[in-house]
């Protein structure tokens, strides 16, 4: 689950993180109120939408003006006008689709004159399984920072030792006390909350040394909020499209594309493969993952067969946790409730195929049977352009 | 020659009673695998689907000998699962179970090193040794014994590599699903490792995921070996993300990896049969 900058902020700052004073504004107003009430000799307006980059992107109407997600600001007024100017407004990122987002709140905070940046993030070494800090100097001709580019730190405990601080202080150019002080906060963080990701981007160091965090970029473990109820109210649904959102509820994965054909399969490995075969033509796909309950199966029909986008429909179900006779099942209560009005071909193998085959050559429901996923490719584009 | 499972392996079910895993284990036991105790805490002293039930592993291990465990316990459950077969000293973990959190699985596998016990998973369909064992999910008349090896880091794709391998006519030695899980126990370097010493298996189908890079450390393993036998590996994915930005390490610059280290690589599905055909296997 992905967090907003100021929902991590908060959280880095619970565990001794520095971070600018700041706070999250919904309207202009709220936001010039901010900014009175502060000290600072400057603030920064920080459009709060799930994505990196936000400083480098643009808006898509004419009255937010020029500038991206990020902008600075001198007086309250000039605060509550920046704010103005992106509540409501879309926001285009390196990281968003061409659509953009909607930005529907602001972090205000204090700028922060800091002598120095540089990049760091915390992620999990998947083949090593353990923690990693990643560094990066950010050059001030470059300020891109280069992926391949990193200084990577293994982190062998859930402690962060003295000789791995050392390491990257020296990389950095920094004060080692506090970068120590820094990554220990980091890393209560990301244990404590079960982060998959916790990227800072920038961090700065401040004139007397301290090290703050500039940005905040956070992701936490779905599997793992269940001990953590504080977490999972951070979700926003609005970040969420209502189709991901529809799918979600019943425990699928739901991808959207620009293409006319959908997708109903059962696995994140066959969904990209059939991607791979569709390319272009691939409107959707929906991972029904394990799912076990004939309604949830239905309802996840009903989702690709009403989709306006949709010209034609593949269903291929290799079952193993997943039985087939309940996706026959599932198939006939969709196609009862909102009618199949577009070609479906249906791959059926695994766990009770042949019942499930049964019962779907007994439904009076029109479809083409396959045996393979190649087949069923072909066959629903030449179905759909022949119904087209 | 059978790859960690035979039909003697004798192999205790954690979380036997649920729904799930009775529908499963009832299948296993029709194939001949031999299921010998269950454990349920608080359903102790029960016989469920013809075997003994009991509150532990420990005991369960205790009156049986079964040294090799399933787990079709919730994901919330596979750490404290996991922990107890390894005090009780089971050799060989087959986990099952999805949503395992990935602060646990980090935790699981620090635990491991402390032993030789091979954790299997998360998220697999099972190991499959066909004709002798089934442990896992596996839909069953799909396997025929034979000479072709199968590792997959995807469930579904795992049965789409054995038909292409039965579609060629070769049947299977091993199937081993490694697991779809972010951080998974046994990898493809064990594994590969395990496939390459056994005389049954000729040729090896891996299939990977664009993600982590368990598939280049087995590709450099493998690169490594003085004598190998032919690897055919699919990996499902992309370049670009969903909103059509280049992803940081596209998918093909990893395959190119596995191609530079000797491995034959199927760009899409239908050709891990195309590529099989093409072998010339004894």
């Amino acid at each position: 689950m992905d967090i907003h900058e100021y929902q991590a902020k908060k959280i880095l700052n619970n565990f001794g993180v520095l971070i600018p004073k700041g706070r999250i504004a919904y309207t202009p107003l709220e936001a010039q109120k901010i900014a009175e009430k502060s000290s600072g000799s400057g603030m920064v307006v920080k459009a709060q939408i799930h994505s990196s980059d936000r400083l480098n992107g643009h808006f898509i109407e004419k009255s937010a003006g020029i500038g991206g997600g990020i902008r600075f600001a001198g007086t309250p007024q000039e605060v509550g006008s920046q704010a103005k100017a992106m509540l409501g407004a879309t926001l285009v990122t390196s990281q968003t689709s061409p659509k953009g987002k909607t930005v529907s709140k602001v972090y205000v905070e204090e700028f922060c004159d800091c002598r120095k940046t540089f990049y760091f993030a915390m992620t999990i070494n998947r083949t090593a399984a353990r923690i990693e800090l990643r560094l990066g100097n950010i050059e001030k001709e470059t300020p891109k920072i280069q992926h391949d580019s990193f200084f990577t730190i293994p982190l062998e405990t859930a402690e962060v030792t003295y000789q791995e601080t050392l390491k990257g202080a020296e990389y950095l150019g920094v004060e080692a006390a506090k970068f120590h002080q820094f990554i220990a906060g980091v890393l209560q963080s990301f244990i404590k909350s079960e982060a998959i990701m916790i990227e800072i981007n920038p961090a700065g160091v401040m004139p007397n040394g301290d090290i703050i965090a500039l940005d905040a970029k956070m992701v936490l473990d779905d599997a793992a909020l269940f001990r953590h109820k504080e977490l999972s109210r951070l979700i926003d649904e609005d970040e969420i499209t209502p189709l991901k959102r529809r799918a979600a509820i019943n425990g699928f994965v739901y991808h959207e594309y620009d293409g006319y054909i959908g997708c109903i399969v059962n696995g994140d490995g066959l969904a990209l493969a059939m991607k791979g075969l569709l390319k272009d033509d691939t409107a959707c796909t929906l991972n029904l993952k394990g799912g076990v309950d004939r309604d949830k199966i239905a309802a996840g029909i009903k989702l690709i067969a009403t989709n306006a986008k949709v010209e034609g429909i593949i269903i291929n179900i290799i079952g193993g946790f997943l039985r087939c006779d309940l996706i026959a099942d599932g198939i006939i209560d969709a196609a009862a409730e909102v009618g199949m009005n577009v070609p479906l071909v249906v791959r059926l193998e695994g766990t009770n195929s042949l019942e499930a085959r049964n019962i779907l050559n007994h439904s009076g429901l029109n479809f083409l049977m396959c045996e393979t996923t190649l087949e069923a490719v072909q066959k629903i584009l030449i179905a759909a352009r022949e119904a087209g | 020659m059978a790859v960690l499972i035979n039909k003697n392996t004798k192999i205790m079910v954690q979380g036997i009673t649920g729904t799930q895993a009775s529908f499963h284990i009832k299948r296993s036991i029709d194939y001949g695998t031999n299921i010998v105790c269950g454990v349920t805490p608080g359903k102790g002293g029960i016989t469920h689907l013809g075997v003994p039930v009991f509150d532990s592993v420990k005991e369960a291990y205790n009156k049986t000998q079964a040294d090799t465990t399933i787990l079709f316990v919730p994901g919330t459950s596979v750490k404290a699962a996991t922990m107890e077969s390894l005090e009780a000293g089971i050799k060989l973990i087959v986990c099952i179970s999805n949503n395992v959190p990935v602060h646990d699985m980090l935790f699981i596998r620090n635990a491991l090193k402390k032993t030789d016990t091979v954790f299997i998973g998360p998220e697999t369909p099972g190991i499959i040794t066909p004709d002798e064992a089934r442990l896992g999910i596996f839909p069953l008349n799909l396997f025929s014994r034979g000479k072709i090896g199968i590792l997959s880091r995807s469930s579904t794709l795992t049965y789409e590599a054995v038909l292409a391998v039965n579609k060629a006519g070769f049947g299977q030695s091993s199937v081993i699903g490694l697991g779809d899980g972010m951080i998974i126990g046994m990898d493809f370097v064990k594994s590969l490792e395990l496939l390459c010493q056994d005389d049954e298996t000729q040729a090896i189908v891996m299939i990977g995921q664009q993600y982590g890079e368990f598939e280049e450390e087995g590709a450099k393993w493998y690169k490594s070996q003085k004598s190998r036998k032919p690897v055919i590996c699919y990996i499902a994915g992309s370049d670009v993300d969903e909103n059509g930005h280049t992803i940081e390490y596209p998918l093909k610059n990893k395959l190119q990896f596995m191609r530079d280290c000797g491995i034959i690589v199927a760009d899409e599905l239908p050709q891990i049969y195309e590529k099989l055909i093409s072998l010339d296997l004894k």
